[in-house]
């Protein structure tokens, strides 16, 4: 099967096909299609991942090479697929929540004008990340990343009749354009540098090691730079809270479980490249943008705008870990966050069902009573982000904050250990202000058909059981079996010595998940959180507009880039080459109205100008001879 | 001095002064009248050049024929007024005094350099004029010449034609209706 | 006969030159027209002179037909401002500008 592995992304786009030419005949149809077939990647998936487990841990590589690209001078770029532990990860995920996703969305966009066309660009989308992951060479994946920031554009502008929607994804395509701006240069850094674009021959550590210390840090910022927009971290983070505007399920999808993961993909594919000194800053950034959401998550009301801060803030994890050199704790993190924050999305799709759409958390409460399912699935996967033992969240947060306080990073661990304790404040305060308390709606609350609930059940599951995966002793550790699964890409890491006792590590971050949880219980279950937003108004109103970051983005950004627009417009295009261009006109006018002139119509000056050319001619002779 | 020398030098600056006098003139007669005494002071010159029969010519046809011709359609177009002297298009008369001044330098420079102030005419005139001056002259006329004489001939049937042609009434068209009614009225009258 | 050539061609160019100053100064058509009748009668006076100068007739066979085609253009042209009269009663040229821009 491992020889039919083009069949995995080939299948997405056959459907992505299929449902743009023929959607209107296929009706309903088109969702089952898609989700057919993304199914039908997953199992290609799942049954190359036997045969590669089938072979010895040094041989578990396949490269198969589709057709010669094309060719530059030196430049040979194939269309490659590489199959080895990290992609397989990937496409197991892409293509498994994919599935599952596609499942939920058959119930969630029933009726919709268009929804032959949404199950067009999901396949669509798939293909992309399926592409995205499973390139041999920079280029096949530069398209794969290209191409899922086109299809997020196409999703989250989905509803482009609201003019937020259409905004929305104007915004998060243009910030991701930034860095995918770094993302360019630094390819082009990787050619000259290595003269090749493939996996093989640029993350060679012998190969890079021939670099200076400078330009390795440069192309791998570079390229980080591109993880930075894709992945939103701080300062290109400003598109993903916007970009809830699109369906639910492609906020599962995309800005939950895959597109924002590519990024983390990234830097542990290439971390071959990664000096010290870009690891430090990968580290650093990871850290900021985790906290920063994490403090203004716990002032959102929309409870799908929670949900996405809670995505950055696990995000910055992710990189805070890669950043660390521990980049199988980050795929795993990556794995396990794929699980919960899929199925918290989901769900919260499932409450806005029962509600008509509605988003505000000030205007849910008490739903536990009417969506039972609902809840259920949410609170497993809030208590796995929390951090809670024995959900998979623990396997994930737990490795983070020990190896940064064994390591010695002793700020980083206490910021860590913050923002640890405010995920698990505004995970629950969702959960609280949605689920409990008073009945604060005045919609009458349902629970969601069986389509919609059946996929959130599997994906609790995951979220309860994943952690077994990471697991050694009792214990979190990179050498559990997905440590040691992934170690032929990101080789084997030495877990730092010395610092606290890993059990009283354990225990602390345990004690902050519960601290967290419990004074989110006491505000948020009761009604006392009125009352505390109104003696903290100023900070809420801060917390809610996310310390105004976008309103700063428009005051720096955007008036000087209207303005200098408006000078190209008005003072370039219409002074100068408007200018030039009726100058002639004007410059032709004049001539000819003054040249006209010479036609006075009286003989005498015609004789007179005779008289002229005479005197000319005679002149030139008489000097001639 | 020779007489030829003398006649010269008193008949030119009379030719000279009816030149701009005739140009001078605000009368139109009175310019036809200069122009007549020109035509007679070159055809001085043209006898003292040693052509007798273009004397004739001249005075028969230019002073005689094509100055009458003149005076005519002067009396005939009653242009005896005079004419004003304010010049309407701006600088034409500065223009014109510049110009003429050039052409008149360049002329007299183009016949310095060219010829130069000789005193001597052709050998052999005599010869050249054997038999007198019209023989001699129809003797070139009527053998190297012949055709332009022949079509000069042309031109002035033509001229003269055009001239008739140009200067016609034009009649009116008169509907037959209106000649029949005519006829009728002399009738009735009648 | 031994006149200096050149004085008689000098003469000539004055009486041109004059006859040039009338064409472009007068506005009266047949004072033009004189004019121009002057410039003819110096071109052939310059023809004579020539003719004498070089010894032979061919010059004042020249002037002789210039004389000839003279005759006629006055014809032609006296008729055409007696035409011109009757329609606009005025022999002004700077009337006659139905050419202008």
């Amino acid at each position: 099967m491992l020889k039919y592995i083009w069949l995995v992304p080939a299948l997405p786009l056959l459907g992505a096909a299929i449902n743009l030419f023929f959607g209107r005949l296929l009706g309903k149809f088109s969702g089952v299609l898609a989700a057919a077939l993304v199914g039908g990647s997953f199992l290609v998936s799942v049954v190359a991942f036997f045969e590669l487990v089938s072979k010895p841990a040094e041989e578990r590589v396949y490269v198969a090479h589709l057709w010669d690209w094309f060719t530059s001078g030196k430049l040979n770029v194939g269309v490659d697929l590489r199959v080895d532990v990290l992609s397989m990860t990937m496409i197991l995920v892409v293509t498994g929540i994919g599935f599952l996703i596609h499942i939920y969305s058959n119930g969630y966009m029933h009726g919709d004008e268009r929804f032959s066309r949404f199950f067009a660009y999901m396949n669509l989308f798939v293909f992309f990340m399926l592409t995205l992951v499973l390139g041999q060479n920079f280029i096949v994946m530069f398209v794969g990343w290209e191409g899922v920031g086109l299809c997020s554009y196409l999703l989250i502008g989905f509803w482009f009749e609201k003019k937020s929607a259409a905004n929305a994804a104007k915004k998060a395509f243009t910030t991701t354009r930034i860095g995918d701006t770094f993302f360019v240069v630094g390819l082009a850094m990787i050619f000259v540098h290595f003269g090749s674009f493939d996996f093989d021959k640029v993350l060679d550590p012998h190969a890079a090691s021939t670099l200076s210390t400078a330009t390795l840090t440069a192309i791998s910022l570079l390229l980080f730079g591109g993880a930075i927009g894709k992945s939103a971290q701080i300062p290109l983070h400003v598109w993903l809270p916007d970009a809830m505007e699109g369906p639910t399920p492609v906020s599962a999808l995309i800005h939950a479980a895959t597109m924002v993961t590519a990024g983390v993909y990234l830097v542990v594919r290439a971390h071959v490249l990664f000096t010290p000194e870009s690891l430090n800053v990968v580290m650093i950034i990871g850290l900021a943008t985790a906290l920063y959401a994490a403090i203004v998550a716990v002032g959102q009301d929309d409870i799908k705008r929670a949900l996405a801060y809670s995505t950055l803030s696990q995000l910055g994890y992710m990189f805070f870990a890669a950043g660390m050199g521990a980049y199988s704790v980050a795929m795993f993190m990556l794995v396990a966050h794929a699980f919960y924050k899929a199925l918290m999305f989901l769900s919260a799709g499932s409450v806005m069902h029962g509600l008509d759409g509605e988003t505000d958390m000030k205007k849910m409460g008490g739903l536990r009573k009417f969506m039972p399912i609902t809840a259920a699935v949410f609170m497993v996967g809030a208590i796995s982000q929390a951090g809670i033992p024995p959900l998979a969240g623990f396997f994930a947060k737990d490795p983070i904050l020990s190896i940064a306080e064994k390591s010695g990073r002793t700020i980083p661990w206490l910021l860590a250990d913050i923002a640890a304790f405010l995920t698990a404040l505004y995970i629950a305060r969702v959960i609280f202000m949605t689920f409990f308390g008073k009945e604060r709606g005045d919609k009458h609350a349902h629970e969601s058909p069986k389509i919609m609930t059946a996929p959130l059940i599997v994906l609790a599951g995951g979220a309860l059981v994943a952690g077994f995966l990471f697991m050694r002793g009792l214990l979190p550790s990179p050498e559990g079996v997905f440590g040691r699964w992934l170690e032929p890409v990101t080789g084997i890491f030495l877990e730092p010595e010395g610092g606290l006792p890993e059990t009283v590590l354990v225990l602390l971050s345990i004690a902050i998940a519960v601290v967290g949880i419990w004074l989110a219980y006491t505000v948020y279950a009761s009604e006392r959180w009125v009352a505390f937003r109104e003696r903290f108004s100023t900070t809420h109103r801060m917390l809610e507009n996310a310390w105004y970051w976008d309103a700063a983005y428009g005051w720096v950004v955007e008036r000087p880039g209207k303005g200098l627009a408006r000078f190209a417009a008005f003072g370039i295009d219409k002074g100068v080459i408007d200018g030039v261009v009726n100058g002639l006109g004007t410059v032709t006018k004049g001539i000819s109205s003054g040249g006209r002139r010479v036609q006075t119509g009286m003989v005498r000056t015609y004789a007179a100008v005779f008289l002229l050319g005479v005197v000319g001619v005679l002149a030139f002779l008489v000097v001639r001879s | 001095m020779s007489v030829e020398q003398l006649v010269f030098w008193i008949l030119a600056p009379i030719s000279v002064a009816s030149a701009i006098l005739m140009v001078v003139s605000r009368n139109a007669v009175h310019s036809a009248l200069f122009l007549i005494l020109n035509f007679f002071t070159i055809a001085v010159f043209y006898l003292v050049l040693g052509s007798p029969f273009l004397f004739v010519v001249q005075i028969a046809v230019y002073a005689g024929a094509i100055m009458v011709l003149f005076l005519f359609v002067i009396m005939l177009l009653g242009v005896d007024r005079e004419e004003s002297l304010k010049e309407r298009i701006k600088g034409q008369r500065a223009l014109a005094i510049i110009l003429v001044v050039g052409v008149l330098a360049e002329f007299v420079t183009a016949i310095r350099l060219g010829v130069g102030v000789s005193a001597k005419g052709a050998a052999g005139w005599d010869l050249v004029n054997k038999g007198g001056n019209p023989q001699a002259l129809a003797k070139v006329l009527f053998r190297s010449y012949f055709l332009p004489f022949e079509i000069t001939s042309v031109l002035l049937i033509v001229a003269a034609i055009a001239a008739m042609v140009l200067t016609r009434e034009r009649l009116k068209v008169v509907p037959d209706a209106v000649l029949d009614a005519e006829d009728e009225e002399e009738e009735v009258l009648a | 006969m031994n006149v200096p050539v050149g004085n008689i061609l000098v003469l000539a160019a004055i009486l041109f030159s004059i006859g040039t100053a009338g064409v472009l100064v007068r506005r009266n058509a047949l004072v033009i027209f004189m004019s121009i009748e002057m410039q003819l009668n110096a071109v052939n006076l310059t023809l004579v002179a020539f003719s004498r100068e070089l010894g032979n007739l061919n010059g004042q066979v020249l002037a002789f037909f210039s004389m000839v085609v003279a005759a006629a253009e006055v014809v032609v042209g006296l008729a055409i401002i007696v035409s011109i009269f009757r329609l606009r009663t005025t022999v002004n040229v700077d009337d006659e500008n139905l050419l202008k821009w």
